[in-house]
């Protein structure tokens, strides 16, 4: 090619490729949502007087037109490919993948928000659970599994979970992590598997004095299961798919949610949340800032107060078949203050269920 | 308004370059002052009376000068012009400092303005102030159109960080400038070249640069590899941004001068400083040192003249200390290597490289830091004066993380590459192959920068401040 030609090849080219594109971002109209990145995109900004003089409307334009931009997700995969196999950077926006599996690197340890997490359990343990035992288990997250082994930088777990017991000696702990491995947790999310955690939850079970089966039928959600770091990574990786448990007594639970103030029945397993913008939201449909399970064929009558993130809403319906009735409490949801107007709190078993992800990142606590 | 932004590049841009190319030639310089007033109005509304009024004052006392016949007149007005332009960047840029240090050494408690520093107040108010200068001095004549003039001043491909062009370079391209498919493709190469320097090298090395704030991990190396990162961050970030106005500027038929030519390989700091934001140095060459008598004089009356000249350049940086001791550093390296070790560093080989790349970083540590104290805590750091240990976990998963792209860095801020295509260019083949290659990169740079745009919202720009 000659120098002239290849001058005008660029510069065509390059001008057909700059007006389409800005053709495109131009016209095309806006979308609302993310389902890749699971957020509202940004919307074009307000164009009053202040907003513009304020330079505020121009900081919003330029959100707006990264969000907006035409190929988002292809783009942001073109970002992930080349600083992942290109320039073989170890992560991307702080997302790597080992094994299989996609993991968002969790370090270094917050001991501000370590604290922040003990202080809102003395104070519920002081105001509502005064005389009962209550339980900690600490489900650790996949980098646990994977960072280190993988040359990634990684909080140092045994430390975590001493200083965390130490931050909150009134709660009796249960050591899960010889019971999990990393192919218990999904490919693409941060949860657990529930049909990986029977083993788990039969532990749990045994230190709070009950028993649960051993065995269940296993069924598949016909819907394929992008997990909350599909989005984040933006690559084209093959979907986990949602498993889930059941038996005569799963099938008899019944789940009632207060997050309205009021009583209102949902799934155990819900479908349509199941197929959503969040597929783990199957469980329970989500957490809840309050909800309750009854067993009615229930061997006895005693009664959980599980407080917990979203790794309980799975590990729960499991639970659930030991006690008459089960109470979830998230309290990133509602203020630990205002629990007396939904729970009685006399003499049940108590568990408190947190990932070391919520652990180290606890700001959502109240 | 970023030109590494999405509404850079995709909405002003090319509405600018439809509207400009448009445009009647008689109108297409009022067609550049108008976008490059609405491209300053987009990150500072409130400011752009105050760039109005510097443009006039340049403009009136420009026309004044060269009118008046008397010396002492064309003095008189030259005085007041500077006055204005430096009065203006005093009072937006030095006032605060001016205050905090008048309090610091008096017990008073005068209240600090706290104003938003004007963006790119400093470039122009030095274009303006070269420019009536020039106009006292004979070398150019006034421009009577100030729509010419406003164009020159407000151009935005160099608006808010440089090259600090000279009324004169571009004086006869106002009036008349070509424009040609070969010149876009050179503006285009360029400002893509530019683009991907500040986005895939300069965005990326400053997240290092961030994480050292965040770290609980540090150690000797980990202090070293932050001096380097910020050394090569700020010049791929700068020098990035200059290759973008320069391609911009070809687009729009202007040539501004070239404001760095690989600063690293510099065997001296004196080089180093022919080589690193050319466009200011030889502006404190031409209307600082210069008119100070250079070194045509005694050699205290010289020694002077270096420390004044550096703390200026220092201080025009920004105002705070560690800026003039920053200037200063360098005048002091620069004294030294002039009287002392000149000679004996021409003479070696490697050692040269290695003196000039140690005292940059340190520079560079210094001009990055928040105050004196913390560039004090960096330094002795770097040299193990804090009993950190030589390597942490950190600094090895840094290196793992981000060692492809210093690998890079440090290639790109070499002349290697270049010296590789200019051979390869002389080879028939080798030459058909890179005509081929060079759109088909250049495409996948544009791209590779948008991915890294729509999806990323670390993009500082650390020229923006000036």
């Amino acid at each position: 090619m000659k120098e002239t030609l290849k001058n005008r090849v660029l510069v065509f080219g390059m001008a057909a490729l700059l007006l389409g594109l800005s053709a495109v971002s131009w016209f095309h109209a806006p979308n609302a949502y993310s389902d890749s990145e699971r957020r509202a995109l940004a919307q074009f900004p307000n164009t009053e007087r202040d907003q513009i003089l304020s330079g505020q409307f121009m900081s919003e334009f330029e959100v707006y037109t990264q969000d907006q931009f035409p190929m988002r997700d292809r783009f942001r995969a073109l970002k992930s490919w080349n600083a992942l196999f290109v320039l073989r950077q170890k992560a991307v926006n702080g997302l790597y993948l080992a094994d299989g599996f996609v993991s968002k690197i969790e370090y270094p340890q917050n001991d501000r928000l370590m604290n922040h997490a003990a202080e809102r359990f003395s104070y519920l343990y002081q105001t509502y659970l005064q005389g009962m035992k209550p339980y900690l288990v600490m489900v650790p997250d996949k980098n646990y599994f994977l960072a280190k082994q993988n040359g990634y930088l990684s909080m140092d777990y045994d430390k975590f979970f001493a200083e965390f017991g130490e931050k909150a000696p009134f709660l009796n702990p249960i050591d899960i992590t010889d019971k999990l491995e990393i192919s218990d947790y999904y490919r693409t999310d941060t949860h657990w598997k529930q049909e990986k955690i029977i083993d788990v939850a039969r532990y749990i079970a045994a230190h709070l004095g009950i028993s649960i089966p051993e065995d269940y039928t296993e069924s598949t959600l016909s819907h394929p299961f992008y997990g909350v770091y599909y989005g984040q990574l933006a690559l084209p990786l093959p979907a986990d798919e949602i498993r889930f448990l059941r038996n005569d007594v799963i099938d008899s639970l019944k789940v009632t949610s207060f997050d309205t103030g009021m009583p209102k029945e949902v799934q155990l397993y819900n479908e349509e949340k199941g197929a959503g913008k969040d597929g783990y939201e199957f469980f329970l449909g989500g957490s809840h800032a309050v909800a309750t399970i009854e067993n009615a064929k229930a061997e006895n009558s005693r009664e959980l107060i599980l407080f917990c993130d979203s790794f309980g809403t799975s590990i729960a319906p499991l639970l659930a078949q030991g006690y008459a009735k089960t109470t979830l409490i998230d309290i990133r949801y509602i203020p630990s203050s205002m629990l007396s107007s939904f729970v009685e709190f006399e003499n049940q078993d108590v568990l408190f269920l947190y990932s070391t992800m919520m652990l180290n990142n606890s700001s959502g606590m109240k | 308004m970023l030109f590494s932004g999405i509404p850079f590049l995709y909405y002003f841009l090319p509405c600018v370059l439809i509207l400009y190319f448009l445009s009647p030639k008689k109108l297409r310089n009022f067609t550049l002052l108008f976008a490059s007033l609405f491209f300053y109005a987009w990150g500072e509304p409130k400011y752009v009376i105050l760039m109005a009024v510097s443009i006039l004052q340049g403009y009136l006392f420009a026309r004044l000068i060269e009118i008046s016949k008397k010396p002492w007149c064309k003095r008189l007005f030259l005085i007041l012009s500077v006055a204005v332009s430096l009065g203006l960047l005093g009072y937006f840029k030095y006032a605060d400092f001016f205050i905090e240090n008048v309090n610091a050494l008096t017990g008073l408690s005068l209240p600090m303005l706290k104003i938003a520093l004007p963006i790119g107040i400093s470039f122009y108010t030095f274009q303006i102030l070269s420019y009536v200068v020039d106009v006292y001095r004979g070398t150019v004549d006034a421009q009577k159109s100030i729509v010419k003039l406003g164009a020159y001043i407000s151009m935005f491909p160099q608006l808010i960080a440089g090259p600090i062009v000279r009324y004169s370079d571009i004086e006869t391209r106002l009036t008349e400038r070509t424009h040609s498919i070969d010149r876009a493709a050179e503006g285009i190469r360029r400002f893509i070249i530019g683009l991907s320097k500040k986005v895939l090298l300069a965005n990326t090395l400053g997240e290092i640069v961030a994480q050292i704030t965040a770290s609980t991990d540090v150690s000797v190396l980990y202090f070293w590899l932050y001096a380097v990162a910020f050394a090569l961050q700020i010049y791929f970030d700068f020098s990035g941004y200059s290759d973008m106005a320069i391609g911009l500027g070809k687009l729009f038929g202007f040539d501004f001068m070239e404001n760095f030519n690989y600063p690293f390989i510099s065997g001296s700091i004196t080089e180093f400083w022919r080589r690193w934001h050319i466009s200011l140095g030889s502006w404190f060459r031409d209307y600082v040192y210069i008119p100070l008598g250079g070194n045509r004089v005694g050699k205290f009356r010289h020694l002077f003249n270096i420390l004044v000249v550096w703390m200026l350049t220092g201080f025009w940086h920004g105002a705070a200390w560690n800026f003039v001791i920053w200037g200063l550093f360098f005048a002091v390296l620069l004294v030294v290597e002039k009287f002392f070790i000149g000679r004996f560093l021409e003479k070696t080989h490697l050692f040269k490289y290695i003196y000039v790349l140690i005292f940059v970083l340190i520079s560079f540590v210094i001009f990055n830091a928040t105050s004196m104290m913390e560039a004090r805590f960096y330094i002795s750091a770097m040299f193990g004066g804090k009993g950190h240990p030589l390597v942490s976990s950190e600094f090895v998963y840094l290196l793992k993380q981000y060692g492809s792209v210093l690998v890079l860095a440090c290639i790109g801020s070499t002349p290697l590459v270049k010296i590789g295509l200019n051979r390869a260019k002389k080879s028939e083949i080798f030459s058909k192959i890179l005509n081929v290659l060079e759109p088909i990169v250049l495409v996948a740079l544009l791209l590779l920068c948008t991915a890294y745009l729509v999806d990323g919202s670390f993009n500082p720009f650390l020229y923006f401040r000036f």
